[in-house]
């Protein structure tokens, strides 16, 4: 009894993973669509929700390596995916607050491995495959994405360049529209994974898989695609207002050649196995898109507080699953921990949500009685 | 020696296949959907000019065939994404 509350628990916290993972990275699909007024907002939401979901059901190839190469699969239970789950949560919701465009699957990442190094120590984490599969790919991604949106611009500006701009910016809206639901199946596919991928561990974990028979069940495919879609169609405002308009000031065939750029590399990197994050992938190819028309154009300001949430993810989101791991620990082994766990984290976001909320109407009543 | 027969950290093939597909089709794409663009403006003022029937047909191509190549790379796209599993 107490053994299936566990993992009801834990797959209720990869869901709600997978719901932020889908708010916080709704900005990488939509953000220059919105910028460029390719599309409508609540429209554009809704085109990424769709194909997100589509993507989910696309391949099932990345649910089988979560994590793998990075932890010991040997020293993993499931209180320690728990911790490491709340752990991406608070990071992606204290990113989100911040409107900071931060990697989930990094998140994820780092999340597991603090719970995993509280745990067990050091023999826990393999280190090399934390380096080459993490932290070398994460300064690789963005600068690879910023150099192809970079020279697509100048090539798209060469050719287009003496044309009037009307037509031409009605051109690369249409191909905006291509290139953002590239972005958005890839995007399903590739996160929405990460979810079934540890719920599929969590079922291996409780007995209700064989080891060596690795499947992602029906049910887990689609409660994943939902949760996702779900998070992307209620969407996460205030990176998309970073990403549209506070990096750069854009214009369409900017909007699509970063899209293009980003498209092109996260679709090479996972066909060649050498996964690269969407957020730092598109947020590349958005500050390319614009140092290429002019260096000045580009907020290096708020580029430098993004590149800092990139550093500080892995490490943070290792300190909350770390935290979180001890802290379920006080209360034994069993599932009473995650429990108390989730009841506190379920409480305080939504303590948030209603002080936020009842400041917009105090705002509001002011306002009217202006 | 024993370092260098070692599994290395960073995969440079890998890598390096990213890098040079990522440069090819991301700038490709990008210089077919512009030429499909100019062919696509071009033809709309050929096509109203006096006597431009082969300029406009020559616009029509152009942007057919930019656009042709922009359509085959997203197909290839979604190849690319359902080969995976």
């Amino acid at each position: 009894m107490q053994s299936d509350l566990i993992l009801y628990i834990v797959v209720a916290a990869a869901l709600a993973f997978d719901f932020t993972n889908g708010f916080h990275d709704t900005a990488n699909v939509v953000a220059t669509a919105i910028s460029t007024r390719a599309l409508p907002p609540r429209v554009a939401v809704t085109f990424a929700a769709i194909l997100n979901f589509v993507g989910a059901f696309i391949s099932l190839a990345v649910a089988a390596t979560v994590a793998k190469g990075i932890v010991n699969a040997d020293f993993i239970t499931p209180t320690i995916v728990f911790a490491g789950l709340i752990g991406a949560i608070m990071w992606n919701l204290a990113t989100w607050w911040f409107g900071l465009p931060s990697s989930s699957s990094h998140a994820l990442i780092g999340g597991v491995v603090g719970a995993a190094f509280a745990a067990q120590g050091a023999d826990a984490i393999e280190g090399n495959g934390l380096l080459g599969k993490v932290v070398i790919p994460a300064l690789i991604a963005p600068v690879l994405a910023f150099a192809v949106a970079g020279i697509s611009i100048l090539v798209v500006y060469r050719i287009v360049g003496r044309l009037r701009p009307g037509p031409v910016s009605s051109g690369f809206k249409l191909g905006q529209l291509l290139s953002g639901g590239l972005l958005a199946l890839a995007h399903g596919t590739n996160d929405a994974q990460k979810t079934m991928g540890v719920i599929t561990l969590a079922l291996i974990a409780h007995g209700d898989i064989a080891k060596d028979n690795f499947h992602v069940p029906n049910w887990v495919v689609v409660a994943s695609a939902t949760a996702i879609a779900l998070g992307t169609y209620t969407g996460g405002w205030r990176i998309i207002k970073t990403m549209g308009s506070r990096i750069i000031k854009m214009d369409s065939a900017q909007g699509f050649a970063a899209q293009g750029a980003g498209a092109t590399v996260i679709l090479a990197s996972s066909h060649f196995g050498y996964p690269l994050s969407t957020t730092h992938v598109i947020n590349g190819g958005i500050m390319g898109a614009g140092a290429a028309k002019r260096l000045s154009a580009v907020r290096w300001g708020v580029a430098g507080n993004i590149a800092v949430a990139w550093v500080l993810t892995l490490p943070a989101a290792a300190l909350g699953g770390a935290a979180i791991w001890g802290f379920a620990r006080i209360f034994g082994t069993g599932s009473l921990g995650p429990l108390v766990v989730s009841v506190l984290l379920i409480g305080v976001i939504l303590a948030i949500f209603a002080r936020r909320i009842q400041r917009t109407s105090l705002a509001s009543a002011a306002g009217g009685t202006r | 020696m024993m370092l260098l027969a070692a599994d290395p950290v960073v995969d440079w093939g890998k890598l390096g296949q990213v890098v040079a597909y990522s440069a090819v089709v991301g700038i490709g794409v990008a210089l077919c959907f512009s030429l499909a663009i100019v062919g696509a403006i071009r033809f709309s003022e050929a096509r109203r000019g006096p006597g431009g029937t082969g300029a406009a047909l020559g616009y029509a191509l152009l942007a057919t065939l930019g656009l042709a190549a922009t359509l085959a790379a997203a197909v290839g796209a979604i190849i690319v994404m359902t080969n995976k599993s």
